[in-house]
């Protein structure tokens, strides 16, 4: 009795070991794994040859254009990776160059004046 | 455990980008990942001097005045959520301005151009408000502001509106704009120099229209073009035209100008060096005949998530307007209405800029969710002709070199 209590304990704390490092036979098959893995329809071989579609259709209806999906967007949320970082520091240096040079700032509409000596 | 207000803030950081495509353009406050309304309330607050470098002895008569400009400036600015979808931010300028400026040109004994200052007279202050609101829709934003800037002798006053429309999957995003300001000039001391105007006014129409594009998962590009169209009174009413033999000409630009600016700009973020890349070039054209190149390279190095040392360099060259002119000859006798000008600001010549700015940011003790960022930045400023991209025969004698210190701290609450 008291070594069967043992295995038990010993059974249960290998089962735990086991879950805790992600071991999916545990409680999960491996045909559960893959069924939620959708993989992509890709087109028959006819589509490319007798298609009228242009490539540029073809590449935007079969998402050949690379795009960021939005949970991978964290590098591009990145503060540093604002056009302008600091936006005192932007509007101060946008003034003095315009003040001091004969050429407008691009990318904007509109903007106070200055009389600027 | 108590998690700190960094890791919270990642966190957030990392959920508005599940939700942005980090490709907002030229939102007020400049944000770049500008699909939703801002989530958080920032204020900042910076204090810049711009000091001239005094004007060469060689450049100016023997005893001339050759001090220049100095100007303080103080911002603040505060952003804030209203509503899920709508936000909205203020910027307030105090600067005061002080010294002398160029006011002709004359001829030394060889014949070359020399200037000739205003007496270090001029005392101004210049007040400055912006407002910006922002309406954020599942497609994209809609952005309006207005602002009111005044000085002594000069009043502008601008409305604008801004929008943006993300479609490839917010992979793409396509932005414009439409601007208008309304100056007033009443120029000083108009009753003592004649050729100053008592009051005159300037009107400026711009647009813009530009597309961003996120190109993989660490850099963006965009491109944008802007027109903008002068119209009214262009000239400056502080300069003249000097012709040898003691007459004076009004500065005189004619009444309409219209301009034409192509901006590209790329962002790159190295994640192996923590580092982040800003590439920018600009290509501008006008009718007054001056067309520029202007090329920046910023480099936002981190160390750390508290420590940002950030270099940059920027390069600039422009021609000459067609009607620029140092000074006239003596049998030189303009006919009347000939647009002229001696501005320096006119003439042909290339200008090198350096800089750096340091940021750290911390937490106090007391109050832990708020994050601050405090910096300080130093910009160095040279220009002459031998920095143009094209050869400048005769370089105007009072191109400007001026340092730039500043410092400043942002609360994000």
């Amino acid at each position: 009795m008291r070594v069967s209590r043992g295995v038990g304990v010993l059974a249960l704390a290998i089962a735990s070991l086991f879950s805790q490092s992600g071991c999916a036979t545990l409680g999960q098959t491996w045909d559960d794994w893959f069924g939620e893995m959708k993989l992509p329809d890709f087109p028959a071989f006819d589509e490319y040859t007798e298609s009228p579609k242009s490539y540029v259709e073809i590449a935007l209806e079969h998402d050949f254009l690379v795009r960021v999906k939005p949970w991978e967007r964290s590098v591009l949320a990145r503060h540093d990776m604002a056009w302008d970082p600091d936006e005192l520091e932007a509007a101060r240096r946008s003034h003095t160059f315009f003040s001091k040079e004969a050429t407008m700032p691009g990318g904007s509409a509109g903007g106070g004046g200055c009389g600027c000596n | 455990m108590r998690r700190s207000r960094r890791e919270r803030r990642r966190e957030r950081a990392t959920l508005r980008a599940l939700t942005s495509s980090a490709l907002a353009l030229f939102g007020a406050a400049g944000r770049a990942s500008a699909d939703t309304a801002i989530d958080h309330i920032e204020t900042s607050y910076s204090f810049s001097t711009y000091s001239e470098d005094k004007l060469e002895s060689s450049k100016t008569l023997p005893g001339g005045e050759r001090t220049r400009y100095e100007i303080s400036t103080q911002q603040a600015s505060l952003a804030a959520p209203i509503t899920d979808w709508f936000d909205m931010s203020m910027q307030l300028t105090h600067e005061t301005m002080s010294g002398a400026s160029p006011w002709y040109n004359t001829q030394d004994a060889a014949g070359t151009p020399i200037q000739i200052m205003s007496g270090a007279t001029i005392q101004d202050t210049r007040n400055d408000l912006a407002l910006h609101g922002n309406y954020y829709t599942e497609q994209g934003r809609l952005g309006f502001g207005g602002g009111y800037s005044t000085e002594n002798d000069y009043t502008a006053m601008n409305f604008g509106t801004d929008g943006e429309l993300h479609f490839n999957e917010k992979n793409t995003t396509l932005s414009g704009g439409l601007g208008l300001s309304l100056d007033t000039l009443t120029p000083t001391d108009s009753d003592l120099y004649p050729l100053r105007p008592k009051e005159e006014s300037k009107q400026s129409y711009s647009t813009f229209v530009g597309l961003g594009q996120i190109i993989n998962r660490r850099s963006l590009i965009q491109g944008s073009f802007s027109y903008k169209w002068d119209k009214g009174y262009l000239s400056d009413p502080y300069k003249e035209v000097f012709r040898i033999g003691d007459h004076h000409y009004g500065d005189d630009r004619g009444g309409s100008r219209h301009q034409f600016a192509f901006l590209v700009r790329y962002n790159r973020h190295i994640e192996e060096t923590e580092s982040t890349i800003h590439l920018s070039y600009q290509y501008y054209l006008d009718t007054w005949g001056v067309s520029s190149h202007m090329a920046e390279l910023d480099w936002y190095q981190n160390f750390g998530d508290a420590i940002q040392i950030a270099p940059h360099v920027r390069y600039y060259s422009q021609t000459a307007a067609d009607f620029y002119i140092p000074y006239l000859r003596l049998k030189q006798i303009p006919q009347p209405g000939t647009r002229m000008s001696s501005d320096y600001r006119l003439s042909a010549y290339g200008a090198l800029s350096f800089g750096v700015k340091g940021e750290y940011a911390f937490h106090t003790p007391w109050f832990r969710d708020i994050e601050w960022r405090a910096h300080l930045s130093v910009e160095r400023y040279l220009s002459s002709g031998d920095l143009s991209l094209s050869a400048v025969s005769v370089p105007a004698p009072g191109l400007v070199s001026f340092t730039v210190l500043s410092a400043g701290l942002a609360v994000v609450f």
